[in-house]
């Protein structure tokens, strides 16, 4: 109970402390947007017969033709009541596109994560169980190609591969095969909503859709997990506790699994939470050659088109989620190793 | 473990029974793939993109849609026949200053509500009056006011002109001038928006071929056909059951769907993938040169060193014009240099662009050069935006290496789009690379509107008055010939002004299963479905 209480109020004050370097970020975003060059109007107003008359009606829609700070205080004010503002580009507001991106984002994320994780673990291990042999430089090289080629080209070369030649996997658009209806919208992960409707069908279609994108990112973040689990399992096998635990008798897998790895699971959590976050933000790519309804890429073609509202808005979410990767990463902490929790 | 059992039983029934009826539908359906994105569903909504208007042509109906005519052997749109759309005809009384329509009686909205000479109204008087792109496009067909517009009875309508104008009707068959379901959109109206512009931009309220069936923006759109629809040809229901669009942003992951056969038409590829999949001879690809629009090297005609004619001209004979069409396009499209003027003098004044008599002469350019005072050349910057960096960026790299040869160092300068317009407007952009379109490609129209005063689509900063005189005087000239005499002089100034140098008209490669059928090139350069049909 004690402990529940402790990482309670542990979280609580995390989450307190990160308030002003969130509203460092919006404020910081919302003048880096002004000062970039481009004028979104003109941009937006680009149609064959766009004058100046068109121009004027979309800087007033954006609410351009005030000062800056008045801008500044109306953009918090409207913040401050859930209103993140309307996208150009795709003409609807930004919480409403966010609300139903995100989930496609997240849900290709922490599969690609876990497949990274499923790898990459097994990997360093074996690598720091057999320092220097063939196995380790073997995962070198994984870890090496891994983090070298960028993800469009490990993306287009497995589209190329399983589904242009070896006809395999479905086409690689969007989350679900364009001929699936989508199940009831719950959760916005199609893998649960699919399997809350129990049409195993569609859950089989969106499972197979996810295959190679997920894959493609976690190719790419294989290389620092992998890299610091062999590093911190070597110097867990390398310790005192280690060494009486093998002098004990005790049989070679226990040794391994329960004191050397639960130990060298640390940092590989706190890498795990940094690899998150930025793949959330990182994996525009991917988003684009698998035309994912993400984030990130709804976030580059705002950019792309001086779309304030959608940029700003993109920026605090991930601010906000980098928020609660890292009160997640503490409070996992305080599971793995109980001494972290006492302040 | 029964349950189980009979879940995977009913599963197993279920995707047997659904197997027929899937291949049923997926052949009554066409499925395009595009790397844009529709963002509205109302194409007057500024910002709108052209997948919006592509669009639009298929949910309303307007008064008239272009007739089509063969161009080297493609079907393109053609703006001077029209095909009744609600209009069942139209007579223009002798002095060009009345139109009437005949409105068909049996056209209905989406909602079964008959259309009718007030609903028409309603929907011409909120193009240009409301604040929405209709008015600023609608105008170059003299229609500026609602005055214009009259009901004479529930399905006869009247269009008055202050001034005989040629493009009026071709103006009524633009994305524009759709009709609106007028009590619906009424019923949907506030206060500050009495043109219900905030409701139609996510709700359509038309009669046309198609309802919206699902519309996710950036995404996905899915059409449904609308079964009572007999504006098609032979007064027909379009012909595909469901239409989807899916926005695809990856051009390589375009042409591999369609290779496949997963997805039906594209008309974004790139060059490659285009000239690829025609020399597999597996699909049909149907390459039209672009006839309404221009790619052309510009230069600001108001800031030195461009303010000389001899610089122009200069730059003009120092293009590799052959390499750069040919690294740019993969020689798709219609050249508009390489052509011989006998008598130094345009051979016709019928329709702009054509052909100019501009080869590569590094000597002459050399020659020129020295005479506008620069023997030793300059330094300049050559811009374009990243948005055409496809075929802007070999372009680019061909046009510095040949002018350096004369003298003349080109930095090259990539600018994101929305930086690019915005120097383009502000008239602050030197030397550069653009493409522009005109929906109502008109000797005349071209003129009007890219080469006279201080708008953005001058990209030359012209300012000739003899230019201006001729073109507005061409407007509103009815006699054929005499229109022939005023843009022969028009052709042939700009020749001699050079003010910019048109290159060529870029193909639009629409790539396509070979069951699909009745393609036509659209002035909107997007597809109008309810012209295809499959075999």
């Amino acid at each position: 109970m004690s402990q529940l209480s402790i990482t309670a109020k542990r979280a609580g004050w995390r989450f307190a402390s990160s308030l002003p370097a969130l509203f460092g970020v919006l404020v910081f975003t919302f003048l880096l947007m002004r000062v970039l060059p481009g004028d979104p109007a003109v941009f937006f107003a680009s149609g064959p017969s766009a004058g100046k008359e068109e121009i004027e009606m979309i800087r007033k829609q954006m609410g351009l033709d005030k000062p800056v700070p008045e801008q500044l205080v109306r953009y918090l004010g409207d913040i401050g009541s859930g209103n993140l503002g309307r996208s150009l580009t795709t003409g609807q507001p930004v919480l409403a596109d966010l609300k139903s991106r995100l989930p496609a984002s997240l849900e290709l994320t922490f599969s690609a994560l876990l497949i990274a994780l499923v790898t990459a673990i097994p990997l360093g291990v074996a690598a720091a169980l057999r320092q220097g042999s063939g196995i380790d430089h073997l995962v070198r090289f994984i870890c090496a190609l891994g983090v070298c080629v960028p993800t469009f080209v490990s993306g287009l070369l497995l589209i190329y591969a399983f589904y242009y030649l070896l006809g395999i996997a479905p086409d690689p658009t969007g989350r679900v095969d364009i001929f699936t209806s989508q199940p009831p919208l719950v959760t916005g992960f199609l893998m649960i909503d699919f399997a809350l409707a129990r049409d195993w069908e569609g859950w089989r279609a969106a499972a197979s859709q996810l295959v190679l994108p997920a894959f493609t990112m976690a190719l790419f973040v294989v290389a620092p997990l992998a890299r610091i689990t062999r590093a911190a399992m070597l110097a867990s096998l390398g310790s005192d506790f280690v060494r009486t635990a093998r002098s004990l008798g005790l049989p070679p897998r226990k040794v391994i699994v329960t004191y050397a790895l639960r130990n060298a699971i640390l940092p590989v959590l706190t890498i795990a939470g940094i690899v998150f976050s930025t793949m959330l933000g990182a994996n525009v790519l991917v988003e684009k050659v698998f035309s994912w309804p993400g984030v990130a890429s709804y976030a580059l073609d705002a950019l792309l088109a001086s779309d304030y509202a959608p940029v700003q808005g993109f920026v605090l979410l991930m601010a906000s989620i980098f928020v609660i990767v890292n009160l997640t990463v503490d409070v996992l902490y305080g599971i793995a190793d109980p001494r972290v929790s006492v302040e | 473990m029964t349950i189980v059992k009979t879940t995977w039983l009913a599963a197993a029934l279920l995707a047997s029974t659904a197997l027929p009826v899937l291949a049923q539908t997926r052949a009554e359906t066409l499925r395009h793939v595009t790397g844009a994105a529709i963002n509205t569903l109302d194409p007057n909504i500024p910002g709108s993109t052209r997948e919006a208007f592509g669009l639009s042509l298929l949910t309303y109906d307007r008064l008239l849609s272009f007739g089509k005519k063969q161009l080297d052997g493609k079907w393109v749109f053609d703006l001077d026949s029209f095909k009744p759309e609600l209009a069942e005809s139209y007579t223009v009384s002798p002095d060009g200053l009345k139109i009437t329509f005949a409105l068909r009686k049996d056209a209905k909205f989406h909602d079964g509500t008959p259309v009718t000479a007030e609903d028409v109204k309603w929907s011409l008087d909120r193009a240009v009056t409301a604040n929405v792109l209709g008015k600023g496009q609608l105008l170059t067909g003299s229609l500026t006011s609602a005055d214009q517009f009259k009901i004479v009875d529930a399905h006869t309508f009247e269009v008055t002109l202050p001034k005989p104008d040629k493009l009026a009707l071709a103006n009524l068959a633009v994305v524009y001038p759709v009709i609106f379901n007028s009590k619906l959109a009424k019923s949907k109206a506030t206060a500050e928006d009495p043109w219900a512009l905030a409701w139609l931009k996510e709700n359509t309220a038309g009669s046309g071929a198609y309802i919206i069936e699902s519309f996710k923006p950036g995404e996905t759109t899915i059409l449904r056909r609308n079964p009572d629809w007999n504006r098609g040809s032979a007064e027909k229901p379009a012909s595909f059951k469901r239409i989807i669009t899916q926005t695809i942003p990856e051009a390589a992951t375009r042409a591999n769907l369609v290779e496949k056969g997963d997805a039906d038409i594209a008309i974004d590829l790139q060059a490659t993938d285009a000239a690829d999949l025609e020399k597999k001879g597996k699909l049909k690809v149907i390459s039209t040169p672009q006839y309404n629009s221009i790619t052309f090297v510009s230069f600001n005609n108001q800031m030195p060193p461009f303010d000389k004619l001899e610089v122009r001209k200069a730059i003009a004979a120092a293009l590799p014009y052959d390499d750069m069409f040919k690294a740019a396009l993969f020689g798709r499209g219609a050249p508009l240099y390489g052509a011989t003027w006998a008598d130094g003098k345009a051979p016709t004044g019928a329709t702009f662009p054509i052909p100019q008599p501009l080869k590569t002469d590094l000597a002459d350019a050399k020659k020129l050069l020295t005479a506008a005072g620069f023997p030793d050349g300059f330094s300049t910057t050559f811009s374009f935006n990243v948005g055409q960096a496809g075929t802007a960026e070999p372009m680019a790299a061909l046009l510095k290496e040949s002018l350096a040869k004369v003298g003349i160092k080109v930095e090259i300068q990539k600018l994101p789009d929305a930086q690019m317009s915005t120097l383009i407007n502000e008239k602050k952009v030197p030397f550069f690379t653009e493409g522009i379109v005109a929906w109502l490609p008109s000797m005349d129209y071209f003129y009007r509107n890219f080469y006279i005063g201080p708008i953005r689509w001058n990209y030359a900063s012209l300012d000739d008055a003899k230019i201006t005189e001729w073109a507005q005087a061409a407007r509103f000239e009815p006699d054929a010939a005499k229109y022939a005499a005023l843009g022969k002089e028009l052709n042939t100034r700009h020749f001699e002004l050079m003010p910019q140098i048109p290159l060529w008209q870029p193909s639009q490669d629409a790539v396509m299963a070979s069951s699909i059928d009745g393609y036509v090139y659209q002035f909107h350069r997007q597809i109008d479905f309810r012209d295809l049909s499959r075999k």
